[in-house]
């Protein structure tokens, strides 16, 4: 997984790309993240629209990035998910707990 | 692949190493494409075998690189099984329960698995490896 970073209007953009399927990716979210907020960036945008697939494992990795952000007053929202990524947060009920986007403009006024 | 050329069975080895995840998924979609299935058929079916692999590696192998997990495709013409072995003793699946906690890290990969496939299955092996078998009808009722 790579992971391209970008700021608009205050919010933070990570272009994740390839699998996120925990291990290495984990580490590399996690950190990524810790230096936003060090930076006191806590709007984060997470664009999954080039991760072809994400397991269980990755789940947890966007949990855990959710729950570290909320916990600092921020919010984590989701971009672009594809059809087979929404699948797996609907039967793992997570789509009661990110919101998501099709479109980069809205979901940055929507921190605003 | 076409649905005139019958059945076909695939075997293969992949190392307890999570980059390895993606190779199954390119069997799957590769041999897979020209079947009678939908693209979210072949997409449940083969989430569900990552899903499974992933556990083997981890539960299983214990992410020991020198364990290998190992794969077996059956393609049908309306049918596709997967099973997946790992050297590791299993567990109960008659008494498992999802964990209820909505933002707990891990522990979904075997209702993801339940919820995708129309048969789940865990046992052990003849030889003593732990065995799960999933299994999805193609075509356009799937």
């Amino acid at each position: 997984m790579k992971i391209k970073e970008r700021k608009r209007d205050g919010v933070a953009i990570l272009e994740m790309s390839g699998k996120l399927m925990g291990g290495p990716d984990a580490t590399a979210f996690g950190d990524t993240l810790k230096t936003l907020i060090h930076e006191g960036v806590t709007n984060i945008i997470v664009d999954l629209g080039k991760v072809s697939w994400v397991n269980s494992t990755g789940l947890g990795i966007l949990i855990s990035g959710y729950s570290t952000v909320k916990k600092n007053g921020g919010d984590l929202k989701l971009l672009h998910v594809s059809d087979r990524i929404e699948s797996i947060f609907m039967v793992s009920k997570l789509h009661t707990v990110f919101t998501s986007f099709d479109d980069e403009d809205e979901a940055v006024r929507s921190f605003a | 692949m076409s649905a005139e050329q019958g059945t076909h069975h695939i075997e293969l080895k992949i190392p307890s190493q999570l980059v390895f995840l993606g190779v199954p998924d390119a069997i799957l979609m590769e041999l897979a494409g020209d079947l009678p299935a939908e693209q979210k058929t072949l997409d449940e079916l083969s989430t569900s075998v990552i899903e499974a692999c992933t556990n083997a590696m981890e539960h299983g192998n214990g992410m020991d690189a020198d364990r290998f997990v190992e794969l077996h495709f059956d393609f049908a013409p309306d049918r596709i099984q997967v099973t997946v072995l790992d050297a590791g003793p299993g567990f109960d699946f008659n008494h498992w329960t999802p964990p209820e906690d909505l933002l707990r890290e891990r522990g979904r990969g075997i209702t993801i698995m339940r919820e995708f496939c129309d048969t789940l299955e865990f046992d052990t092996a003849p030889d003593g490896r732990f065995r799960v078998r999933l299994s999805k009808t193609l075509g356009e009722d799937a």
